[in-house]
């Protein structure tokens, strides 16, 4: 019996004798790092400053998606007989289920995040390292205000479709709730956050990168004159512009160079860029892959756009020849963005460069009446790209209508002609024309994008955009 | 040397018999009545006493009995015993009837075996003479319409491709609704673990295809709380036990099993693509339709198509495969040891090209009785499998894809006789045939599973055990993409390979204890323990640029793009207990308790229990029913319990930063979840009552089965306002409901010596209701909402087309009293329509003639619809050009007015709207009867087979998928869709002929 109680008690022990503690249930992730252990160290700034620049490589932001509707959207570009990719939004029948809308709206407001989380952090960063953290803090607040910008252009009329800018703009989230539902502020209120978000960058950012893949005090300045020039304030457009090109910082690229600064990248004229290497690998999900026949090829430039350059402008050697197409879509591919082989898709997309800066000035003194310092930008930018181009004469709505145009050929498939079209108040007009849509009337309800379902459905708050 | 010792044992019985007097010998024959066959092996004891016998080989028995009044006892597994009083009598011949009454067939269940009368739960067995010789990679096929309540697709006819499980309907919307799989008493990793899946969502691979069929004794499912409980935390969507063979004391036995088989596209109704000339006609009569002259549009064609061919791209792509499978195992041993051991080899070539699986098995089970009280085995199991597979979906490289959209003047081959990839304009220059053989997807895996098991018998009635296993997976998959055509073509090709290593080891110990007090009240308990870890290793490197097309490893490649490894890990902690009780045979009542711990959820709610409690009543033992002679047995049961699923990813829990970010090739961390510290395990309430009935000399048996799943705390990634940074938080939100009855029933129709004929099916009626959901979302082609069937579609109405002018028709809304040709005006609505079927199950018919034997089965499935995925791209009205389309499509489309047509007009470019997604336009109804298996099969008679001086010879035929019913002729896919409804262009699936030959030595 003695021997059956010794077995019994030795089995009992062995069930329980394997049993493990507490900890055995304790597994700590490997490939990502609890929140409440991140953003403690500088290094770990550092980190979430990288990933908030990725988020801007995405194929819905800068990657593809925000330069190419906005260029689709015009008519500069027509498109190709297999277009798919946002031929919804070329055609002006897009919908608020469509994906476009609704991963640039959910990718911008998780941007929005990773820079709140920056920007909101208890960190005090020691005396020794308070310029480098002030810069990351800096560039925080800047993508901060590109973010906004970004949004409230494309899900919103422009500044001045109302007298005091009352109408709809996006929601404005600057620290984390899981559980908000917040409802749109007005346009006004979005520029006031990214003029203030841009304000506020300018006075922490202190250091120069050594790239234009990151934000600079400058870069906050350029984007500036932009915002200001959208919103009509001239003057503000102006001095923005003036402080950038007369720091000296950044130069035109020689006609010469001209071409392959794209992709080369951090030209002495690039301000601010988003980076693409062979890590990124974008190949030819790239924006330049829906234009080339390397890659989906799915639009094609207009006529409308090539008849602006002359040969010898240096612009117009951005094009290629393809043999391949034909009938009314023509023969001729755009290639500004010529990467190929392996480095496919790693040509790095402009945000601003400094020959915009000029043309920013440029209409914001020919707004104001200051014809001759239009001409003056205007022939600035015109000759670098053409020695032989003629001296700009044009004055009043003559000389807006020939700087417009030479947006048009400067800035063509960066993503500026939509906003540039709705913001002068014009109509869209397609002469070379492969789309069902030729030609849309200002105002009109489909300059701008849906609000997505996936938000009006989980926020009460929100409202939809006329039109849809 | 056999004559010998039957000689030497009939001696000594003679001699006993002469040593003993006044005894005599009797002598006889043992028969069975089912076929007159003798019976070797059958017990002969005299009554009262401790003496017997056991016939030989051929039924023959030799016994000295006492006198005349002694009685001879016969007993025989599985049949009647019979009593004879001797008599005057010197020869006693006797015929054994099967054994209708006692079912003593002994079940696995979780921890511990049961026999088949003191089941408290919902449990079913499918043997091994479904499984063995199966002419698929997989076990699974095997299940597929045999088990009432599982609902198993096989949806991808590509070799080794995975086989999708649902036992009682879909129990869960995030979590895994996969059942648990658990070999010789463990827990085994199921489902896809690659990292590829050659590009598919992990419907491609399968783990389990390293499970040799031929090496299962039988499989058991445990459907209901009763029996999964015991299981916890991963016992709520079904549990299927798979027990391999062991070795039985006695003479060695040897099987060799050799089987080939040819196999080619089952579906009849398969969508077919155009020739040249079709494409052609509608290339410029979409031209046409959107204003071009016909210069215009044949100026186009000829910058399309130089060299214009005319390339049926399905003829060129499909082949007839072949399957060939080899089996030898061994099995015997003595009553110290014993031992199963096999080893197979299993080929098949797909019905694609290039398509193919092969795989090589072994096995060693062996059981060794150390002493009376210590028992000790080990099952190892190691196989080795490549896997050679395509793309499937909508992939640019997707063969049956591409097969309908690549326009046939494409020609299959250039100048140079290689692959033609010239295209470049049309879907990347991919060439679905070409890249078969320029490309290069395989996957290789080598699993081992080791259970090492030790039972100590501590005193009569208890036994502690100890069970250890590993399971330990390495899967290398390889991707080789050419750098000529396709969509490589600017990168110079690119390879990928990846390693996966997982070990996942599992410790049990269990005490258990049984004893029978005052005759009748007999208990069973048992406890244990149990620890688990799984850790996963992931290596995955990619470079591209490759020198030349026949160098296909990376260190060929001059840039290399990737450089990855991760590593994940989970881990299991459970207590449990189960209990059991009968009295007498009549009543049962049944306890199970597990606690379980999971490292995948935060620390405050770790820790879960399950339970459930079942009872049985078998009216059939009481008095009252001894008069009721037509019945022989009836038994009802009752089980209720909670079980859980925590089958999700690990650290969902937890509010975390990705690393996942690089920018100017440093790298960068962003917030990648939101933080969920309640986030728990779904749980499951389950109630079963089950009737299990056998009448009329058990002529016609079988079971009814009642069944409420109720899912609660279901897993949901619950949209968020998109403002917040985040789209959804993982949250324990929203119940689900599945209900259901489920029949089976197998008649013994013709039972003559020469003749048998038995009818069997089962069939299940499923509904599924959410029953709570705070919000409602649109996922995919459904709208997930309260009160409403979880699969039911929620899809634009499609109205057909307008005759007047071939513009597409939809419904404005779901009165479907108005329609429209703008999409805009249109919205999606519920129509009753469901991707889960009302009822399924299979039917068996098995029919016996002397040594012959005719098998067939069919599986069908009704009252469901299916949604074509890739529909929208195939069949887009020229959207898409100049992609191709179907011949259907070309066959069906509207040309002029007042054509009553299925598509409408053909327009280059078409902006019509026709083709917008998540349309009833896609959706075809999806019931099917199907004829799984034709078997016919010869057993060669004793004659013959001591001739060949073999044990056993048998030769049989089968046809697979021969015959497919489906209720709309419209249906342009293979009507075994996942149990999702969704069909995406997989490799259709097979039907194949194939021969085989047993041989038993």
């Amino acid at each position: 019996m003695k021997k059956l109680y010794i077995s019994s008690l030795f089995a009992v022990m062995m069930l329980f004798a394997t049993s493990c503690g507490e900890e055995f249930l304790d597994l700590t992730p490997q490939q990502s790092i609890v929140n409440e252990d991140f953003l403690l160290t500088y290094s770990d700034f550092e980190a979430a400053i990288v990933g908030a620049y990725d988020q801007m490589q995405l194929a819905d932001w800068y990657g593809r998606y925000l330069p190419l509707v906005a260029d689709v959207m015009g008519e500069d570009v027509k498109q190709n007989s297999s277009a798919n990719r946002a031929s919804e939004w070329a055609e002006y029948r897009g919908y608020a289920d469509h994906f476009i809308p609704e991963e640039f709206w959910a990718e911008i407001y998780e941007e929005i995040n990773i820079v709140n989380s920056i920007i909101n952090s208890d960190f005090e960063a020691p005396e020794a390292i308070a310029t480098d953290f002030n810069q990351i803090l800096g560039e925080a607040y800047a993508i901060r205000a590109l973010a906004y910008f970004d949004l409230v252009r494309i899900f919103s009329q422009h500044y001045t479709y109302t007298a005091d800018a009352s109408h709809p703009g996006v929601p404005i989230v600057l620290e984390f709730d899981l559980q908000s539902r917040p409802a749109r502020s007005t346009v006004a209120e979005v520029y006031a956050q990214v003029i203030s978000d841009f304000e506020q960058a300018i006075s922490l950012m202190s250091i120069t990168p050594s790239t234009s893949g990151t934000f600079s005090e400058a870069a906050a300045q350029a984007l500036l004159s932009r915002v200001y020039l959208y919103m009509e304030d001239y003057d503000m457009a102006e001095s923005y512009a003036t402080q950038v090109i007369s720091s000296g910082d950044y130069s035109l690229v020689p006609a010469e160079s001209y071409a392959t600064q794209f992709l080369d990248g951090n030209s002495s004229e690039s301000i601010f860029e988003i980076v693409y290497t062979t890590v990124d690998n974008p190949g030819s999900d790239h924006l330049g892959g829906m234009y080339k026949a390397t890659g989906y090829g799915d639009y094609l430039p207009s006529e409308d756009l090539l008849a602006l350059m002359d040969e010898n402008d240096i612009r117009s050697t951005l094009f290629l020849e393809d043999e391949n197409l034909g009938g009314i879509y023509g023969n001729i591919r755009v290639n500004k963005y010529p990467s190929s082989g392996s480095a496919l898709g790693t040509d790095n997309i402009p945000v601003i460069r400094l020959s915009e800066v000029y043309l920013n000035r440029a209409e914001a003194r020919a707004k104001s009446g200051d014809d001759t310092g239009a001409q003056e930008d205007l022939n600035t930018i015109r000759q670098r790209a053409n020695s032989a181009a003629a001296t700009v004469t044009a004055t009043g709505d003559a000389l807006i209508t020939e700087i417009l145009n030479e947006r048009r050929v400067e800035l063509c498939f960066e993503g500026h002609r939509l906003f540039d079209l709705t913001r002068n108040k014009l109509d869209m007009v397609r002469n070379d024309c492969t789309s069902s849509v030729c030609e849309v009337d200002y105002p009109n309800d489909r300059f701008i994008f849906a609000i997505p379902n996936a938000e009006i459905n989980v926020n009460a708050n929100m409202t939809q955009n006329d039109g849809y | 040397m056999r004559k010998r010792l039957l000689f030497i044992f009939f001696y000594l019985c003679a001699v006993t018999g002469l040593a003993m007097g006044q005894e005599r010998t009797v002598t006889g024959t043992v028969v069975s009545t089912e076929d007159g066959s003798t019976l070797p092996g059958v017990n002969v004891l005299i009554k009262g006493t401790s003496t017997g016998t056991i016939t030989d080989i051929d039924g023959n028995y030799r016994i000295t009995v006492p006198g005349n009044d002694a009685v001879l006892q016969f007993s025989y597994v599985g049949f009647s015993t019979k009593e004879v009083t001797v008599g005057a009598q010197s020869t006693v011949d006797i015929d054994l009837g099967p054994d209708y009454t006692e079912i003593s067939e002994v079940v696995v269940v979780g921890y511990s075996s049961k026999r088949k009368e003191e089941l408290t739960g919902a449990i079913e067995v499918v043997g091994s003479d479904k499984l063995e010789q199966l002419p698929a990679s997989s076990f699974q096929t095997a299940l597929q319409g045999s088990v009432a309540g599982m609902q198993v697709t096989s949806t991808d006819g590509a070799p080794g491709a995975g086989i999708s499980i649902r036992v009682r309907g879909v129990g869960s919307i995030n979590a895994s609704n996969d059942p648990l799989y658990v070999i010789d008493g463990i827990p085994v990793s199921s489902g896809s673990i690659s990292q590829t899946d050659f590009g598919n969502g992990g419907t491609s691979s399968n783990v389990l295809a390293s499970i040799n069929p031929n090496d299962i004794q039988n499989i058991t499912v445990l459907k209901d709380a009763a029996s999964t409980a015991i299981y916890g935390s991963r016992g709520a969507n079904g549990v299927v036990l798979i027990t391999t063979k062991s070795g039985a004391a006695g003479k060695a036995k040897i099987d060799l099993k050799a089987q080939v088989g040819f196999s080619d596209i089952a579906y009849n109704n398969l969508l077919q693509g155009l020739n040249g000339e079709q494409y052609t006609e509608l290339f410029h009569e979409g031209n046409i339709n959107r204003g071009y002259t016909l210069e215009e549009s044949q100026a186009e064609f000829d910058t399309y198509y130089p060299d214009p061919a005319s390339t049926v791209w399905l003829d060129e792509m499909t082949q007839t495969g072949i399957t060939q499978q080899y089996d030898l195992s061994a099995t015997g041993g003595s009553d110290k040891v014993t031992y199963f051991l096999s080893g197979g080899y299993y080929d098949q070539e797909g019905i694609t090209k290039e398509n193919k699986f092969e795989r090589f098995s072994s096995r060693a089970n062996i059981k060794a009785n150390l002493s009376d009280k210590l028992t000790v085995s080990n099952n190892i199991n190691i196989t080795h499998f490549k896997q050679r597979g395509i793309t499937d979906g909508t992939a640019w490289e997707a063969p049956y894809y591409l097969a309908y959209l690549l326009p046939p003047t494409i020609p299959l081959k250039d100048e140079q006789g290689r692959y033609y990839g010239d295209h470049t304009n049309i879907m990347g220059g991919n060439n679905p045939v070409g890249q078969l053989y320029d490309n290069t997807r395989e996957l290789q895996q080598t699993r081992l599973i080791d259970n090492l098991a030790a039972t100590y018998d501590i005193m009569e009635g208890l036994t502690f055990s100890s069970k250890w296993s590993f399971d330990i997976l390495n899967i290398d998959e390889f991707i080789f993409e050419n750098g000529r055509y396709g969509d490589q073509r600017n990168n110079g090709g690119w390879g990928n390979e990846a390693r996966t290593d997982e070990i996942n080891w599992i410790g049990t110990q269990t005490l258990q204890y049984s004893k029978t007090f005052n005759e009748n009240h007999n208990f069973d308990a048992l406890i244990g323990y149990e620890a688990q870890k799984v850790l996963r290793d992931v290596v995955e490197t990619a470079a591209e640029n490759y020198p030349h097309p026949d160098l296909e490893t990376l260190a060929s490649a001059s840039i290399p793009t990737l450089a990855s490894s991760s590593r994940s890990e989970y881990a299991f902690n459970s207590y449990f207990t189960t209990l059991n009780y009968d009295y007498a045979g009549k009543y049962y009542a049944s306890v199970s308790f597990r606690r379980d711990g999971s490292s995948r959820f935060g620390p405050d709610k770790r820790w879960g229990t399950f339970w459930s409690v079942g009872g049985g009543y078998t009216i059939s033992e009481e008095a009252f029913m001894d008069n009721v002679s037509w019945v022989d047995n009836l038994k009802l049961r009752a089980s209720y319990g909670v079980t859980g699923n925590a089958n999700i990813g690990n650290y969902s829990w937890a509010g975390l930063y990705s690393f996942d970010r690089a920018y100017q090739d440093s790298p960068g961390a962003a917030p990648g979840q939101v933080a969920n510290p309640l986030l728990t395990w779904e749980s499951q309430e389950n109630f079963n009552v089950g009737l299990d009935f056998a009448l009329l000399k058990s002529r016609l048996s079988g079971n009814i089965e009642y069944f409420i799943r109720e899912s609660t705390d279901l897993i949901l990634d619950r949209p968020l306002s998109n403002t917040t940074g985040f789209r959804d938080l993982t949250e324990n939100v929203g119940d689900m409901r599945n209900s259901g009855v489920e029949i089976a029933l197998n008649a013994n129709l013709v039972q003559t010596p020469n003749f048998t004929l038995d009818l069997g099916g089962n069939i299940t009626f499923l509904s599924n209701e959410i029953t709570y959901l705070p919000e409602s979302f649109v996922d995919g082609q459904f709208n997930r909402a309260e009160g409403r069937d979880y699969q039911e579609y929620y899809l634009y109405g499609w109205a057909g087309v307008n005759p007047d002018d071939g513009a597409p028709l939809f419904y404005t809304d779901e009165t479907k009293t108005e329609t429209t040709s703008s999409i805009n005006e249109a919205v999606r609505f519920y129509d009753g329509k469901s991707a889960s079927p009302d009822y399924y199950g299979g039917i068996t018919l098995n029919a016996g003639y002397k040594g012959f034997s005719l098998n067939l089965f069919f599986n069908y499935q009704m009252g469901h619809y299916v949604y074509d995925g890739p529909g929208w791209v195939i069949h887009s009205d020229g959207r898409y050009f100049p992609r191709s389309t179907s011949l259907f499509a070309y066959e069906n489309r509207w040309q002029q007015p007042g054509d009553e047509a299925l598509f409408p007009k053909y327009v280059a470019g078409n902006t019509s709207g026709s083709n917008t997604q998540n349309s009833t336009r896609y959706l075809y109804k999806g019931d099917y009867i199907r004829l799984k298996t034709i078997n016919l099969g010869y057993d060669f008679p004793a004659s013959i087979t001591s001739k060949l001086k073999v044990r056993s010879l048998k030769v049989y035929t089968n046809l697979n998928n021969y015959f497919t019913w489906v209720a709309d002729d419209y249906l342009p896919f293979d009507p075994e869709v996942a149990a999702n409804g969704y069909y995406s262009t997989t490799t259709p699936n097979t039907k194949s002929v194939n021969f085989g030959v047993n041989i038993g030595l």
